[in-house]
């Protein structure tokens, strides 16, 4: 695992370590790659696609946080055509639930305005599909807002992958497709839950926040998540 | 018993030969979940009791499906010495007569498809016995000649559930031979040599995953069969589980000795119930004889398999979420690499693959690598089975070479839709495959063809298509299928499917804009390129397709609101209205007449169709092939219904007062001039519309009077040209002027047209007749049917022979005919295809027969006979047969030596008209194939470079018929009007009246009404009109004969079709 590859990425040579994903590579060599579902510490899901990239000689793209580097490969994270298939993405994702940032409590601190931002798109040309979805107030500390997920699983890895608890996963399929606890019941009725919040502090938006939290109040803390995965690799 | 030598296994299969074979009659039963489905069981009660009833000593048993869905129940029938019988649609009534045959020593041969002498098993032949000539050979009929059995060569003809029958035509012989005298890496190369591709439609070569596999470091390994088939319309691995359960056994075996898997396991889905409890029944009995578990025919060799029900979600097919159904998780895809073979069940290397994969395992290891390969294509050996079902007459499973022309599978097996209607198209590989349109029924059917056209080979599903399937409907439905079995994880297969979908329903409801279409498929391509696994990356596959092959389609939704199709509900009235080029509403005057209301409905009539007396006497009625009446009884005779309400109307004692209701609704001038050129239907039609808008119109003809071909080409006695007369009056009476005997070219160019008209519409008609190209053609005593329908129109003596031959099929041919007869000569008509291809109006041909015309078909016209004078003294045909099939489905005549003469002083040839090409040559206008004129098939305009020049009528779309140039001319009245006021205005001119919407609960009315015939004898010597209308009781009960399929579920619905514009006109 302690080898060096070089492979060239946007026209340029990058050394990379064997082993390391495109994504880990080009954050290295400070290239940019849109994401929203990967974070660091959480096993890759390759579900918002967002950091697709094209290599050659493979006939289709590839998600960057997945596809590990090899010597000699050729991979371009920039092109028209990423561009294009990355702002649709966006708009498919903004328009799916109800995202209205001047309310959210996350404004300002959320990882999808950002990406927005970034990306530079400004309006959505699909219609607003508006959904009407609950909000589970249920538990003591946490709200989970459905209106504002983009069933990105961080939640349900970090539950699963770091807590061990599995409280969060997926429900229905498709476009009904909901993240919740246990079998389906409130939050606070989740007997497998520990009250850990790691799955509000990993949320991209402002799906998961804490209570008392108002607009653009909710700036979420990551860094325990690098740093648990670091020591539980040491200490192993 | 535990089978460990030879001799063992030789003992078993003699055992099950006397149960195939035995000595006395043997019957099977096909019991597939498709013959249980079309009462096989009580075939076979009925056939147990009558046997018993009547002391016939038989065997009986189940056996599986042979696929030939259209023929079912089959019932196979074997007596020692003879070849097996195949029975088919077979009832239970049917039993005792079975029984009884066989009581008395006879067989119902009169009652078989055909027989079977002798079957290659493959594994082994049986030979069933030879004789009973009048029966074909099952290899001889249709459905099966071409077919190849390699997959299916046991369903059907072995009990499914006795495994001394499978190893009695060969089973299980491969592998005791495969355990004893091979090594793995040998049967992996024998699969490799074979080149054999995964069947589950991707097409993945087996040999290299198996030894994918093999390499993969670890103890554990798995094998899986994927019996997920979810597709729509696909069904073959079902019949294959269910017909012959032990041959995956025996394939899976062979893999995991190869590979080095001591566990299997097949993930079956639960709705296949049947297949579940065969293949559970097989693997008990294997286990059973100590074909599964240890120590396996007496070698070291060790394997068991076990059966896993899926939960029906349809992307568990997708192979990382069938193991992550398998281990107890929900079904959901994860992102590859890593891939099954290094890290699949339970973490161990995996190797998956289809049904179908798996039967071909005991033939390659039992025939060799290279005897696969010599079938099919180099790319893509072997054969495949397709389920071929949707609009074909012989549904069924067909096995064929792999590179087989689509055309052989779905016209030589399939047969064609089996109706009059054509082939349109056929989706292969279900919701991950595309629709491929007729015309390219010529590509080959392999991995690489299917998938340069855009579509995949799937599983082998074949859902064939006719002119009324909507493909954007067809779009919708895939498209909503895998949005609803989308598993939610990806954006763009989650979120990209909903918005297709939206789209997709806002086009099939009449309320997309031209620019949702480039958004749908924008976001197609997106959903296809960035989707994490197969599900979405081939879900739009049916969207791209018909974008790609049937955009016409698409935009006649978005553009004119029209699903021609009739399938996209709110976009027609009623089927027939939709079907009618000038969108009569049909309905509507059937059911004013139904309340007494004569003269409301003769206005509707008019104020749809300006020359409705002509229409409802000549019309091709290609609304009634659309009658759902017709599938009761007989459609409704809905042209004699608008010829008896115009008849009525057009009596001189009424006449004065519909000329004034009609000029009652004209629109005040515009002061806008057109120009049309041409006073046929097409031109007609225009000028009637565009008058009645209010613009000055002038129509200029080149003949001396109007009526187009209406008054020079049809007979008097099925048009009289008083009844012309008085609906030319009535556009003349409006203030249309005619400008008679000019030219254009000749008296004005169309600059000149231009400078002194705000439009002009060129509706020039066809009016050359196409040349035989034989010898002979400039003999006196040749002439064109033109020649002669004008020369007796105009009153002028014909010059035909006492025999007379007529070439050609069409309408005029017909009327050529039927118009010499009348001029006493004897006719003779030589068409080159059968009776059936005839494009003629069907009624006229039976006409023509009773009036004494003879029909020669399937006549191709050789060369003309002359005499020294110069005249003509016999044509001369070629005989032809139906050689293969075209594109379309018609058989194209072939040409034989056979020459036949047929003595005669007259030929008039009508073998079709075309565009006078002089003439439009000259006029800088955009031109296609056969010098039509091009234009936007929406509005009518050329691509002529000053504004304002349409065309209308067969100018544009070839000879065709009165209410199709009509139509078209009805079409440019619209567009001419629009372009020229800003906005659409001819639905203003539609009297708006209300009549009743109810639906008849009971159908009423009995049969159909006809309009009665002058009588043979009295009609064949003179011109006078043949058919007489319907009077007045017939035509009221005819009225209430109508289905009223105009009546929408909702008020609101129905109110707004009965508001819709007869021709919706094109936004732009």
């Amino acid at each position: 695992m302690n080898g060096k590859v070089v492979l060239m990425m946007d026209r340029r040579y990058i050394d990379a370590h064997t082993g390391e994903t495109i994504l880990e590579a080009a954050r290295r060599h400070g290239i940019y790659i849109p994401t929203l579902c990967d974070l660091k510490g959480l096993k890759p899901v390759g579900a918002c696609r967002l950091c697709l990239v094209e290599v050659k000689g493979v006939n289709r793209l590839v998600p960057s946080c997945l596809t590990k580097v090899s010597e000699g490969m050729e991979v371009v994270t920039d092109s028209e055509r990423l561009r294009k298939h990355r702002l649709t993405i966006l708009s498919l994702i903004f328009s799916e639930r109800n995202h209205v940032c001047s309310v959210c409590v996350s404004n300002g601190h959320c990882d999808l305005q950002e990406l927005a931002q970034k990306l530079g798109l400004t309006h959505v040309t699909l219609p607003y599909r508006y959904p009407r979805l609950p909000v589970d107030s249920s538990h003591d500390l946490f709200r989970h807002d459905h209106n504002r997920c983009v069933l990105c699983a961080r939640c349900i890895r970090v539950c699963d992958q770091i807590e061990g608890a599995h409280t969060w996963d997926y429900a229905g399929r498709g476009i009904n497709s909901r993240v919740v606890a246990d079998y389906e019941v409130p939050w606070a009725q989740a007997t497998s839950c520990t009250g850990c919040g790691k799955c509000v502090q990993v949320c991209p938006t402002g799906a998961m926040s804490q209570k008392g939290t108002s607009v653009a109040e909710m700036a979420k803390r990551r860094q325990f998540l690098p740093y648990l995965t670091q020591m539980r690799e040491r200490w192993r | 018993m535990r089978l460990a030598v030879m001799d063992a296994l030789q003992a078993v299969r003699e055992q099950g030969l006397k149960k195939i074979l035995p000595d006395k009659p043997r019957l099977g039963v096909g019991l597939g979940t498709c013959g249980e489905g079309n009462g096989g069981h009580e075939i076979f009660q009925g056939l147990a009791d009558n046997l018993e009833n009547l002391g016939v000593d038989a065997h009986l048993a189940t056996v599986g499906c042979l696929g030939y869905c259209a023929q079912e129940p089959l019932v196979n029938l074997w007596v020692p010495g003879q070849p097996m019988l195949i029975l088919n649609r077979v009832t239970a009534a049917d039993t005792e007569e079975i029984a009884q045959a066989l009581a008395y020593g006879k067989l119902p041969t009169r009652r078989a498809l055909c027989k079977i002498s002798r079957w290659d098993h493959l594994t082994g032949v049986l030979e069933y016995g030879s004789g009973l000539d009048e029966v074909p050979e099952w290899n001889q009929i249709p459905f099966w000649a071409g077919q190849k059995k390699t997959v299916l060569r046991n369903c059907g003809l072995i009990n499914p559930e006795d495994i001394e029958e499978y190893i009695a035509v060969g089973g299980y012989f491969t592998i005791y031979d495969v355990l004893k005298n091979r090594t793995p890496d040998q049967v992996i190369d024998e699969v490799k040599k074979a080149r054999l591709r995964g069947r589950g439609g991707a097409g993945f070569p087996t040999g290299n995953k198996w030894e994918m596999l093999k390499k993969a470091p670890g103890e554990r390994k798995f094998i899986i069969c994927n019996a997920d088939e979810g597709d729509p319309g696909a069904y073959m691995n079902r019949n294959e589980i269910e017909s012959d359960p032990h041959a995956l056994i025996e394939g899976m075996m062979i893999c995991g000795y190869a590979v080095g898997a001591t566990q299997g396991v097949v993930y079956v889905r639960a709705e296949y119930p049947l297949a579940v409890m065969r293949l559970k029944r097989a693997i008990e009995q294997a286990r059973g004889m100590g074909l599964l578990g240890s120590e396996i025919l007496g070698t070291s060799f060790k394997f068991d398999l076990n059966l896993v029900e899926g939960a029906g979600a349809f992307v568990c097919g997708e192979e990382t979420s069938l193991i992550a159904s398998l281990e107890d998780r929900s079904g959901r895809p994860r992102p590859r690499p890593p891939f099954p073979a290094q890290k699949g069940l339970e973490g161990a290397p995996t190797n998956i693959n289809n049904v179908e994969t798996w039967y071909n395992i005991v033939p390659i290891l039992a025939k060799g690598g290279e005897w696969f390969s010599g079938t099919g294509v180099s790319t893509s050996p072997g054969t495949k089975v397709f389920s071929l079902v949707g609009k074909v007459k012989n549904t069924g499973l067909v096995e064929m070479p792999l590179g087989s022309a689509l055309k052989q599978i779905i016209y030589d097996i399939g047969g064609g839709t089996g109706t009059s209607k054509k082939v349109k198209a056929v989706q292969t590989g279900g919701p991950s495959g595309g629709c491929i349109p007729a015309e390219l029924f010529n590509s080959s059917v392999d991995y690489e063809s299917l998938a340069a056209l855009g579509a995949i080979m799937g599983s082998g599903g074949m859902v064939v298509m006719d002119e009324d399937n909507c493909m954007v409907d067809v779009a919708r439905y895939f498209i909503e299928f895998s949005h609803s079995e989308s598993c939610g994880q990806c954006v763009p297969c989650r979120v990209g499917l909903d918005h297709a979908l939206r789209i997709l329903k806002l086009v099939t409801s009449g309320e997309a804009r031209e620019e949702d279409l480039a958004t749908l498929e924008s976001l197609a391509q997106m959903i296809k390129e960035t989707s994490l696994c197969g599900l979405g990356q081939t879900a739009p596959n049916p969207v791209l397709t018909t974008l790609k092959y049937f955009r016409r389609e698409y935009l006649e939704h978005v553009q004119e609101r029209r699903c021609l199709p009739t399938a996209c509900e709110a976009l027609f009235v009623s089927p027939c209205e939709n079907t009618c080029p000038v969108h009569m509403n049909i309905p509507g005057y059937l059911q004013l007449v139904n309340e007494g209301r004569l003269e409301e409905a003769a206005l509707a009539v008019l104020m749809d169709n300006p020359l409705p007396a002509s229409t409802g006497r000549v019309c091709q009625h290609p609304c009634e092939s659309r009658c759902r009446r017709g599938d009761v009884d007989e459609p409704v005779a809905i042209r004699d219904m608008h010829r008896f309400v115009v008849d009525q109307a057009f009596r001189p004692e009424n006449y004065s007062q519909i000329v004034e209701q009609v000029a009652g609704r004209q629109a005040k001038d515009t002061g806008r001039k057109v120009a049309i050129a041409g006073a046929g239907p097409a031109g007609l039609a225009a000028a009637f519309y565009l008058r009645l808008l209010g613009h000055q119109v002038t129509v200029y003809e080149a003949r001396g009077q109007a009526g187009g071909m209406l008054r020079y080409a049809l007979p008097e006695y099925r048009l009289p040209e008083s009844v012309l007369d008085r609906e030319i009056g009535l556009i003349q009476k409006l203030g249309v002027e005619f400008v008679f005997n000019w030219r254009l070219g000749r008296d004005k160019t169309l600059a000149q047209l231009q400078q002194n008209f705000d439009a002009v519409l060129l509706a020039l008609g066809t009016w050359k007749e196409v040349a035989l190209g034989i010898p002979g053609a400039d003999l006196r005593g040749v002439m064109t049917s033109l020649e002669l329908l004008e020369a007796v129109a105009t009153h002028e003596t014909a010059p035909v022979g006492k025999r007379v031959v007529v070439i050609g099929g069409g309408n005029s041919a017909i009327d050529s005919a039927r118009t010499a007869v009348r001029l006493g000569s004897q006719v003779t008509v030589a068409y080159r295809r059968g009776r059936s291809d005839m494009p003629a109006i069907a009624e006229e041909t039976e006409a023509a027969e009773a009036e004494g015309v003879e029909f020669h078909f399937l006549a191709v016209p050789k060369s003309i006979l002359g005499s020294r004078d110069g005249g003509v003294t016999a044509l001369e045909v070629s005989k032809a047969r139906l050689g293969p099939f075209d594109l379309f489905g018609r058989r194209t005549p072939q040409v034989t030596e056979e020459v036949e003469t047929i003595l005669c002083d007259t030929i008039v040839v009508a073998a079709g008209e075309k565009v006078d090409g002089d003439l439009v040559r000259q006029l800088e206008l955009e031109l296609g194939p056969g010098d039509k004129v091009a234009v936007n098939p929406l509005t009518m305009e050329t691509g002529h470079p000053g504004a304002g020049v349409y065309a209308a009528g067969d100018v544009v779309h070839g000879p065709a018929n009165v209410v199709m140039a009509m139509g078209s001319g009805k079409r440019a009245a619209a567009a001419i009007d629009r372009d020229l006021m800003g906005s659409p205005r001819l639905s203003r001119l539609r009297p708006e009246i209300n009549y009743q919407e109810r639906v008849p609960l009971v159908p009423m009315g009995g049969g159909r009404h006809h309009g009665g015939q002058v009588a043979v004898p009295e009609r064949r010597n003179h011109f006078v009109e043949v058919t007489v209308g319907l009077s007045p009781e017939d035509a009221r009960v005819e009225a209430t004969r109508c289905l009223r399929c105009d009546v929408k579920a909702s008020p609101a619905k129905s109110e707004a079709a009965k508001l819709a514009p007869v021709v919706q006109e094109a936004v732009r």
